[in-house]
């Protein structure tokens, strides 16, 4: 982990590219303008040449030229000898005494009858050029570098303040806000993306709380109704002498709520597991015929138990009887008519059906009706938790099935 | 005392009755908020027991029914819930005082006894006068149809009025009001603000609600 800053970290890697690139541009500039420059004298020295090859050795300002015989003096031209004899043609580049301070370039011509043509000019125009260029460079270049880094940093910090900008949004949300979103920057670029990912995020976070919420104050509301029953109770019956009659009555609708206590902490128990993790199940074989029988023998009501003879699934024969009690105890208390128990076996699965011949659920409950403490406002009566449906659900999950609502019926799909 | 308990469980509702009726008081049951509505409308009431979590419409519905419907009997409101959010909105919608289930017996005696040394004047949750209303709660102001966007030193101001409308109020009673002790001392605070709050509650409708009473301070009339 680099302790830099992004912003820093790009600019400086930035300016780096960008020295580079101008080091690379300026050498390739210097180059090229010396090979031109060199080019350009190389053609103008053999055009002297020529000429004195051809019999008219010219002397220009700043440029030299001489005709050297088999021994090396001079026949005509620059009076000292420039270079010796030569067998063939080349530049040299030096110094020559006699003339001015500057550098010249020396181009040695053998000519016919073992002579020799010396001709040369100065350096000094394209040494200067050179420099010029290299001098506008080693100034121009760190200027331009130093420019384009600061753009380049203002560049990096504009990017990056929507970054900035939700990264302190992201501060202030905690659990107690509700509602806050991340600030999105107006281009639709990366950064708009990761931050609407994070938003939608956020809104699955928020709703899962919500959720969490609503049940932590239903169960609350649920729990604190039957201890406010039972208090009130137990302080009315204590505020004065009470005949043996009505302490038994107060004493009786008080196991009631203790009863009715007993069961929804229950309830919340298995629901806790599932939310745990896997609620656990003792898997089986049951002979279905047999399981919904003895289901349908805990209730005095009269219950149509229909299931073929020997088909039997696998799974935990305490969770499904306590599934299809809750389904039948549903249906005794807010059905109507004959309640039917019915086991069916599909091609990859078995259907268990609890059915009566009541109105059913209503319409706007059904989208709901497997969610925990969910009652319709008539369904608020006594006796309910409000999770039996939620733990049919559960159970059915559990064993890689699903349950179902539709009209008056509810059906557990179980896989096998 | 004559109780009005709405309680949509049973055994709850026939507790409380039983109760109230031992402790020597009248105790009537409703087990819907319609019903409550009702029942309230055809008998005075010294109290009202109103649980939230009522079928159809809920504690808060029933209450604002209650006081729009100008039953002004003081209500305790009764919950198992007990979020904050909740006791809020119980209170704004006009509820008197408020107690979480479970409740001691004793304690919900001692309050309806404090609830009906109060009496029943009306103390509406929204204030009005003449067309214009004031809510408090969320410190609205509009006259007739349309919100009238007030500073806060502005709705204090206003607020003070409106709980006195038709009273002749001197400037030191508005001070005393709408200002705490660290209003800066200018002899003309409250004209100025006074010529501010025309400016927008009179001006664009037209009226001439808060009226000067020379020599004695400022009113604001129900019929300006």
């Amino acid at each position: 982990m680099s302790p830099l800053p992004i912003r820093v970290r790009l600019s400086l890697a930035f300016a780096a590219a960008m020295a580079l690139l101008l080091a690379a541009l300026g050498s390739f500039l210097y180059l090229q303008l010396r090979s031109s420059l060199d080019k350009q004298l190389g053609a103008t020295l053999q055009a002297q040449a020529d000429a004195a090859a051809a019999g008219s050795l010219v002397e220009k300002e700043e440029s030299v030229a001489q005709l050297l015989g088999p021994d090396g003096r001079v026949i005509r031209g620059f009076d000292a000898p420039l270079e010796p004899p030569a067998t063939h043609e080349r530049f040299e580049d030096r110094h020559v005494a006699g003339l001015d301070d500057n550098p010249y370039r020396l181009l040695v011509v053998p000519v016919e009858g073992g002579r020799t043509i010396v001709v040369g000019a100065s350096l000094e125009d394209r040494d200067e050029a050179l420099a010029g260029l290299l001098a506008a460079f080693l100034v121009g270049g760190p200027i331009a570098l130093a420019l384009s880094t600061l753009l380049g940093y203002l560049l990096a910090g504009a990017l990056l303040r929507p970054v900035e900008n939700m990264r302190r949004r992201a501060a202030e949300i905690s659990t107690e806000t509700t509602g806050q979103k991340l600030p999105l920057p107006h281009a639709r670029d990366e950064i708009f993306r990761l931050g609407s990912t994070l938003n939608e995020m956020l809104a699955r976070l928020e709703a899962g709380i919500a959720r969490e919420r609503r049940f932590v104050a239903d169960a609350s509301h649920e729990l604190r109704t039957p201890l406010a029953l039972l208090r009130t109770e137990l302080e009315l019956a204590r505020r004065r002498p009470r005949a043996p009659e009505e302490l038994r009555a107060a004493l009786d609708s008080a196991a009631e709520e203790v009863d009715r206590l007993t069961r929804l902490a229950e309830d919340l128990l298995v629901l806790a597991r599932v939310d745990e993790g896997q609620l656990p199940l003792r898997q089986e074989p049951i002979p279905v015929k047999d399981l919904l029988e003895t289901v349908a023998d805990r209730f005095s009501e009269k219950i149509e138990v229909g299931a073929a003879d020997g088909d039997s699934i696998v799974g935990d024969r305490l969770r499904l009887e306590q599934a299809l009690g809750n389904l039948l105890d549903n249906a005794r208390r807010h059905g109507a008519g004959t309640i039917r128990l019915e086991a069916e076996r599909k091609q990859d699965r078995v259907e268990l059906r609890v059915s009566d011949q009541g109105p059913g659920f209503p319409p706007e409950l059904l989208p709901r009706a497997f969610d925990r403490f969910t009652r319709g406002d008539e369904a608020r009566e006594r006796g309910g938790t409000g999770l039996g449906l939620a733990i049919v659900a559960a159970v059915a999950k559990a064993h890689g099935g699903r349950a179902r609502a539709a009209g008056s019926t509810v059906t557990i799909e179980l896989p096998g | 005392m004559r109780v009005l308990v709405v309680e949509d469980d049973p055994k709850m509702a026939a507790l409380l009755r039983r109760g109230l009726v031992e402790e020597g008081h009248g105790a009537d049951v409703a087990r819907t908020g319609d019903d409550a509505i009702w029942m309230a409308q055809a008998v005075e009431y010294d109290a009202i027991v109103l649980d939230l979590m009522l079928p159809g419409r809920d504690g808060f519905e029933v209450c604002r029914q209650l006081r729009a419907d100008g039953i002004w009997s003081p209500v305790l409101m009764l919950t198992a819930r007990d979020a904050v959010e909740d006791r809020v909105a119980g209170l704004d919608a006009g509820a008197d005082d408020y107690l979480r289930k479970p409740f001691s017996f004793a304690e919900l005696l001692a309050r309806l006894r404090a609830l009906v040394r109060r009496g029943s004047a009306e103390r509406p949750a929204v204030v009005e006068v003449g067309d214009l209303r004031l809510d408090p709660a969320t410190r609205q102001v509009w006259r007739g149809e349309t919100e009238i966007k007030l500073s806060a030193k502005e709705f204090n101001l206003l607020e003070a009025f409106m709980h006195r409308s038709e009273q002749v109020l001197s400037r030191d009673r508005l001070l005393e009001h709408a200002w705490d002790f660290a209003y800066e001392p200018r002899s003309n605070v409250v004209d100025v603000y006074v010529r501010y709050l025309r400016e927008k509650i009179d001006r664009p409708f037209g009226r001439a609600s808060l009226e000067t009473v020379r020599g004695l301070g400022y009113r604001l009339r129900t019929d300006g």
